[in-house]
């Protein structure tokens, strides 16, 4: 049985573009544009897509980091998108974040032991059982106690991701948005990090929601996996039905740009034309348009609906029962 | 056997700080040669950058130095010819791509200006001939309005278009050696792959060799002919890319070859290098990877082991494939092993 454990209903994030001198049209990057899904508890939902799609603009507004324009965030059946600061907080501690970047999101004047701390403190620990849940973690995460007081520069990129790993988990939270979390990390260590990801996962009933833009990576940590393309979802899917049988033309080309590290498989490859165009100006209709290989006269006008096409296969595309069948 | 534009022999380059010398690079081999696409590949600092900088004598700003080994560019031993004749090789006949291409483009020239620039002192041509030959490029490497693009500033671009012009740049002067430093890392996996698509078709067109600087076997896979491996600043492995992807003999290539996720081949869960990439500051006496090698010997921890032919084709620095030498004194009578 699925239990809902977060629900994301069409929010959306304009950024307002400073305007020019004298000019009375107010303009917007439309970094986020209605995007939809449901998060069911322990299971890990990802979001793929390029750069600048909106994936952790969706993340900040799920961690009520940034206001949402329009739409509405519900986290176990509460709608948490106008709560203020104090109605929030004793919320706050079951959904956490893990940074992209794990040199710039540890404060390098902080001993380990502080940062991991912090949210302690916040969340009313009592100092006795600090000092232990400190221990704890950094075991749970693969270091130990002797890394407390040391400072983040004395740690390399993998040990770092731990660390903010850690402090994520520092007051049991229920549901963990990790924006990128291997992204910056060597391949041999990545594997590490994932390895933990999935160990914790299971040890804690912990339910992700995983940001990524490396197709091969999602693949092996999700359940499910939604692909978006300009602020929008374009295809939603059970990771099986995602690699195996994308219906969504850009999911297709995504999927055979990535590089296989097998030099005897040779291969058709979609080359999409052109570049991504900018959220502050997207095209009208199917935003995909102006590179898809498929695009009719009907695409440049009519936005397509995000449709379920089948059970729990949702695609944003006019023809993509036609393109099936091809 | 065919001819080699680039060979490359124990190359050495070490940076010295009042902390002492750093080995960025200390014994890295390989040779490239005509229409070939060779791959570096290896982790943060495991030295690739370095290399592609050593070549090109680019470490004049920097406290790095070639310590040692040679360079050969069609014969001559590049570590020993003066800056005045290296200027003259530079961009011209051996041509570098960057990862960020806004480091390499000038920010406050328009486009046509940097292309011509480059144009004229190389290949010596007239301003109007200059200009055509940019915007042929700039059409070579998939601009659409490449007469409108010459009159733009490198921050008007996308970043693919940045590193489509970087790569028109690069290629203006029929270069015999393309360097090209992680070309696509900054780039999404839509824009790589029209990336990469190009610089396939400009090496069959042009015969030009290419040094592929990059972390992804992925691209290694589908773009190289050869494939070094490095780690911690040597050559640990070299031979043609089917051999290093389905024959892999050192432990490094085949424990980074076991930890990436593949797409299609799912496993429950990867198995991985254990420990961290090693900094030069600590690096470990022997063998580089002992501390992380599975296979591990005493030997290993003492003494580093030499980059030897295994065959003709496929060479590898580990002792597993070498003889362990015995001069140490017999321990005659030990009961120890
Ligand atoms: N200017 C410099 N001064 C001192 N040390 C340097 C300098 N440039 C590089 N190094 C050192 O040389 C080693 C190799 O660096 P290099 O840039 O070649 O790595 P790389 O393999 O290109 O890594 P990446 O994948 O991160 O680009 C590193 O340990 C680095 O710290
Ligand atoms: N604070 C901000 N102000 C204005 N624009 C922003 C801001 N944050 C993000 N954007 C824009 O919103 C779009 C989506 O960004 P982001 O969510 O970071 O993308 P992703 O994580 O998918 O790479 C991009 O065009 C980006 O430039
Ligand atoms: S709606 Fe049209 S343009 Fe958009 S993806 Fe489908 S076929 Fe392509
Ligand atoms: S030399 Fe020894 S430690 Fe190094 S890779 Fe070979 S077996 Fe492993
Ligand atoms: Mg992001
Ligand atoms: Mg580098």
């Amino acid at each position: 049985m699925n239990q809902t454990l977060l629900e994301v209903q069409n929010v959306k994030k304009y950024f307002p573009i400073p305007s020019k001198l004298f000019s009375r049209k107010k303009e917007f990057v439309k970094a986020v544009d209605g995007v939809s899904f449901t998060v069911n508890k322990g299971e890990t939902l990802s979001i793929v897509g390029e750069s600048g799609c909106g994936k952790s603009t969706t993340g900040r507004m799920i961690m009520k980091l940034l206001d949402i324009t329009e739409g509405k965030v519900i986290f176990e059946g509460q709608d948490i998108t106008d709560m203020t600061d104090d109605q929030i907080r004793p919320l706050r501690k079951e959904f956490q974040m893990v940074f992209q970047d794990p040199y710039a999101s540890l404060n390098p004047r902080l001993t380990i032991k502080e940062i991991l701390e912090e949210p302690l403190i916040v969340h009313n620990f009592n100092k006795g059982n600090r000092n232990q849940r400190v221990t704890e973690l950094l075991e749970v995460v693969g270091l130990n106690k002797y890394h407390a007081d040391r400072y983040p520069h004395e740690f390399s990129g993998g040990q770092r991701q731990r660390i903010g790993i850690a402090r994520a988990l520092a007051v049991n939270p229920k549901l963990i948005i990790a924006d990128e979390p291997v992204s910056a990390l060597d391949v041999s260590i990545q594997s590490q990090v994932l390895n933990l990801m999935k160990d914790l996962q299971e040890e804690f009933g912990l339910t992700y929601v995983f940001i990524a833009h490396d197709l091969s990576v999602v693949e092996h940590i999700s359940d499910r996996v939604g692909v978006m393309y300009l602020g929008r979802l374009v295809e939603l899917a059970t990771r099986d039905e995602l690699f195996g049988k994308p219906l969504h033309p850009y999911t297709k080309a995504l999927l055979s740009a990535v590089p296989i590290p097998d030099p005897t498989v040779k291969r058709e490859r979609i080359i999409l034309k052109g570049d991504i165009p900018s959220p502050a100006n997207p095209p009208p209709g199917c935003t995909f348009h102006t590179r898809c290989p498929f695009a009719q006269e009907t695409c440049k006008i009519q936005v397509p609906e995000f449709r379920e096409l089948e059970s729990g296969h949702y695609v944003a595309c006019h023809y993509a029962e036609e393109l099936e069948i091809n | 056997m065919e001819e080699k534009v680039l060979q490359v022999r124990n190359l050495q380059t070490h940076f010295t700080s009042d902390a002492g010398v750093v080995k960025a690079v200390d014994g890295v081999s390989f040779e490239v040669g005509k229409g070939e696409t060779l791959g570096i590949v290896g982790e943060s600092g495991s030295g690739k950058s370095v290399t592609s900088l050593s070549i090109m004598r680019l470490l004049k700003d920097t406290p790095g130095k070639i310590a040692g080994g040679e360079i050969f560019y069609e014969g001559r031993d590049l570590t020993k010819i003066s800056e005045r004749e290296m200027r003259k090789i530079r961009g011209n006949e051996i041509a570098m791509i960057f990862q960020e291409p806004m480091t390499s483009l000038n920010p406050v020239y328009k486009i046509g200006r940097q292309l011509e620039e480059s144009i004229i002192l190389h290949m010596k041509l007239s301003k109007k001939a200059a200009r055509e030959r940019s915007i042929q490029m700039l059409t070579a490497v998939g601009i659409s309005r490449p007469e409108k693009i010459v009159f733009e500033f490198p921050h008007q671009l996308s970043g693919g278009m940045r590193q489509r012009v970087m790569i028109a740049m690069a290629m203006a002067c029929n270069p015999k050696v393309l360097i090209a430093d992680e070309p696509t890392t900054a780039l999404d996996v839509t824009i790589q792959a029209q990336i990469l698509e190009l610089m396939k078709s400009l090496t069959t067109t042009t015969d030009t060799a290419i040094l592929l600087i990059t972390h992804d076997l992925g691209v290694v896979a589908e773009m190289c002919d050869r494939v070094v491996v490095m780690y911690g600043g040597r050559a640990v492995e070299e031979s043609d890319v089917v051999s290093i992807f389905t024959n892999p003999k050192h432990p490094y290539t085949q424990g980074l070859l076991e930890s990436i996720p593949k797409i299609g081949d799912r496993v429950e869960r990867l198995s991985s290098i254990p420990g961290n990439v090693p900094i030069p500051a600590h690096m470990p006496m022997g063998c580089k990877f002992a501390p992380r090698c599975p296979h591990a010997m005493d030997v290993c921890w003492d003494k580093e082991p030499s980059f030897d032919k295994l065959t003709d084709n496929h060479s590898v620095r580990c002792w597993l494939y070498e003889e362990v030498p015995t001069d140490e004194p017999n321990l005659v009578g030990s009961s120890e092993r």
